[in-house]
């Protein structure tokens, strides 16, 4: 057999963007008969050089951008812009999104390439492989313990009440928010302030969310409020921008779902929480006055407002536990594809890594829909 | 899978598939999908207890039909193989009867449970204790704390509809769930509580208007200041025990303050701390006084006898209605067994394959990773 190619090109985003696969992955296949091109200066801005992956094993080298996307199997996490650098029938590993991104399926196959979406990698029982919801919840919340801490003075007060939490929506990330709003969102922070008494979390799901009274009652009684809902109608925001007005002057807003603005979609989707600014790896703080605000559609109420944190990308906040549990969650699964040899050999009745992969395919997913090329 | 039968080698590994023997209502075995993992992972033969999966309802058939080298056999059989697995550790005298040398694949618990750990090196035997099973990450790879939250929950809800006057009714407030404790059984049983741990009766009243579920979760921070804790109390229709209690010594909820709850408030212990007063000092629930349930009996009433049963040094004069089950995901078995087979398949693939002395923590394949890491002379060592 020829022996694969697995390059791992950088992500080349906004300048906060500065993850990439660190070099314990390629421990999980330094075995197998496997030539890896990790493009230069991989890891370089979590503190790793090029030496650290070449010290893996002598089947890694250095390369170029170009080098790394002309192998046979191509791993990145966020999807690349272009997929003309790579060869007809390689195989690219990366967050696809095959259901809501149709544009990029069809360009795809035009390409001719075969992939596995990360965002599709599941256990027979359809929980998620691959993925990062924990670090979603606790970046996010220690964002907003931060802007809490720095600008409400009874924060650190021994005499303050309980800080009251409330988070809308009990899915997998509202689950995780949980936890992480009973420490602070972040361990440190909480063992600093273990003298004062803590915080108490509400958790509400859609049953409640709907209620105007309700809502107004709960608002009013909280400090930070975090929106975790996985909504079913985007057109319609969970918070009217005027029930913002309920919160205290005080009061955090943390937004860990980042829905976009798709004005021009049909139907078009809004935000949860109308009106809030929507941030990236360069900024996710943004104060009452901040000019984002004012960038916000136009016809978008914004009329009410308070601090808010939110990030298109949580977990790449901490690069490196992100890619250290990303890594650690991907490596049987890259080893099982190179194993197969590629996407060409998964089946649907191998073993539970090999079905896992299967799922996650372009080639499954395309015999499964409809594809307009 | 005749193909496969054909590749098996000399050195194969005979599975022994016991039933747990446990109480009446214990009725998990693993699933037919278990057979097929180990037949494709190579075992010499698979050899199940009589009666095996009947307790859910799943012929023999099934498992005959999973692979060609599975088969019934007595107990003794069963348990005299290279390989015994089951979910819940055998008693004393079944592990006796193993063969020295033999690989015991079960929840063990070494860290809370020295003397049966110290039993199993006693006799000679190997083991992977399927709770120390964990990812680089630290992260439990056989587990279903998911079920405890649910089930639980669930059961809870049942018992407040049978006694809430207007349960159903549009008219009602918003029900109040009050969890201690906010690790991973708390946030299932924070997800659950939302939707009263039953997808259905959360449809059907929220398509009549019926206002639902808030859950206010309290860490130690919050729950060690007992006046905030009364207050919460105070407006509690669920209570919820999903605390992991650094000192098992100390309750959370003193049984005294179980009175500041509404007289029909129900009480949840899905932390299911035993009393123990073997030990000095005690160990206690988490709430004081809720009686210890398993599968065969998990609600108690104010006036069942099993409160007045418990040790007399526990107080029990508060009482609400109470659940606690020890296995709580049992009460779903098939649901349980599908979950824990799957969780199960690569630990068989690597205990089937690589021989337990050489099994390596610095392995390239992080599954055998996972597996060493649970292995009992590591544990010892």
């Amino acid at each position: 057999m020829t022996t694969l190619g697995l390059g791992l090109p950088r992500m080349h985003k906004e300048a906060g963007e500065r993850r990439d696969f660190l070099p314990g992955i390629l421990r999980a296949v330094a075995d197998l008969d496997v030539r890896v091109v990790v493009e230069h200066g991989a890891g370089s801005a979590m503190g790793y050089t090029d030496a650290d992956y070449f010290a893996v094993g002598p089947s890694v080298t250095i390369g170029s951008n170009a080098e790394a996307f002309a192998q046979d199997v191509v791993l990145t996490l966020r999807a690349p812009d272009r997929l003309d650098v790579m060869r007809p029938g390689a195989v690219l590993v990366s967050m696809l999104h095959f259901p809501t991104r149709p544009m990029r399926v069809a360009r795809l196959l035009e390409f001719r390439l075969d992939a596995i979406s990360l965002d599709l990698l599941t256990d027979d029982l359809g929980e998620r492989l691959v993925v990062d919801g924990r670090d979603v919840a606790w970046n996010g919340l220690e964002a907003a313990f931060d802007v809490l801490e720095r600008h409400w003075p009874e924060f650190a007060e021994p005499t303050r009440p309980p800080i009251r939490v409330t988070i809308l929506g009990a899915g997998a990330i509202g689950k995780d928010a949980v936890e992480a709003a009973t420490k602070y969102g972040n361990l440190d922070r909480a063992g600093r302030l273990a003298h004062l008494p803590g915080v108490e979390v509400t958790t509400i799901g859609r049953n409640l969310t709907g209620s105007a009274g309700y809502m107004k009652d709960r608002f009013s009684a909280t400090d930070v409020l975090v929106d975790a809902t996985q909504r079913r109608i985007p057109s319609h925001p969970v918070v009217p921008n005027t029930w913002l007005a309920y919160l205290p002057e005080h009061a955090v807003v943390c937004d860990l779902v980042v829905d976009p603005y798709l004005p021009h979609e049909s139907p078009p989707t809004v935000r949860g929480i109308e009106g809030i600014p929507q941030g990236d790896l360069d900024r996710w703080a943004f104060a009452p006055d901040d000019p984002a605000w004012d960038d916000v559609l136009h016809e978008v109420d914004r009329t009410n407002r308070r601090w808010v944190v939110s990030c298109y990308s949580w977990p790449g906040v901490h690069p490196h536990e992100c890619m250290e549990l990303y890594g650690g969650q991907l490596a049987p699964l890259l080893r099982a594809l190179l194993q197969a040899g590629g996407a060409r050999g998964l089946t649907a009745d191998g073993e539970f890594l090999e079905r896992a992969l299967w799922r996650a395919s372009l080639r499954t997913w395309v015999g499964l829909h409809t594809v307009a090329v | 899978m005749g193909d496969r039968s054909a590749r098996r080698d000399a050195s194969a590994l005979v599975l022994g598939l016991p039933r747990m023997h446990m109480e009446a209502g214990e009725r998990r075995d693993f699933l037919p999908d278990v057979v097929t993992a180990a037949d494709r992972a190579g075992a010499a033969a698979i050899v199940l207890e009589h009666g095996y999966g009947t307790g859910m309802g799943v012929p023999p058939e099934a498992y005959l039909a999973a692979s060609p080298v599975a088969r019934f056999a007595a107990y003794d059989e069963v348990m005299s193989s290279d390989v015994v697995a089951v979910i819940r550790c055998p008693a004393e005298p079944a592990m006796r009867a193993m063969r020295p040398g033999a690989l015991l694949l079960t929840m063990l618990h070494y860290a809370t449970r020295p003397r049966r750990t110290r039993l199993v090196a006693e006799l000679g035997l190997r083991a992977i204790s399927f709770d120390s099973v964990v990812d680089d990450l630290g992260r439990r790879q056989v587990e279903y704390l998911e079920a405890v939250g649910w089930n639980g929950v669930r059961l809870a809800f049942r018992e407040i509809a049978r006694v809430h006057p207007h349960f159903a009714h549009p008219s009602r407030r918003p029900l109040r769930v009050t969890c201690l404790g906010a690790g991973a059984v708390g946030a299932h049983a924070v997800r659950a509580a939302t939707r009263y741990g039953d997808h259905d009766l959360r449809a059907e009243l929220a398509a009549n208007d019926v206002p639902g579920v808030e859950v206010t979760v309290a860490d130690f921070d919050l729950t060690s200041h007992e006046d905030y804790l009364l207050g919460r109390l105070e407006m509690t229709d669920l209570l919820i025990d999903a605390t992991q209690r650094l000192d098992p010594t100390r309750p959370v909820v003193r049984n005294p303050w179980i009175a500041a709850l509404p007289p029909d408030a129900v009480l949840l212990d899905l932390a299911v701390d035993p009393y123990d007063f073997s030990i000095d000092p005690p160990r206690t629930k988490g709430i004081e006084g809720v009686p210890h349930g398993d599968l065969d009996r998990y609600v108690f009433a104010v006036d069942d006898a099993a409160w007045s049963e418990l040790d007399g040094r526990v107080d029990t004069r508060e009482r609400r209605l109470a659940l606690s089950c020890y296995a709580w995901p049992g009460l779903e078995p098939l649901d349980c067994m599908r979950v824990y087979g799957r969780q199960i398949e690569p630990v068989l693939g690597v205990v089937l394959r690589v021989p337990v002395d050489r099994l390596d923590v610095d392995s390239t394949d992080p599954q055998e990773r996972a597996v060493a890491r649970a292995e009992l002379g590591r544990w010892l060592s």
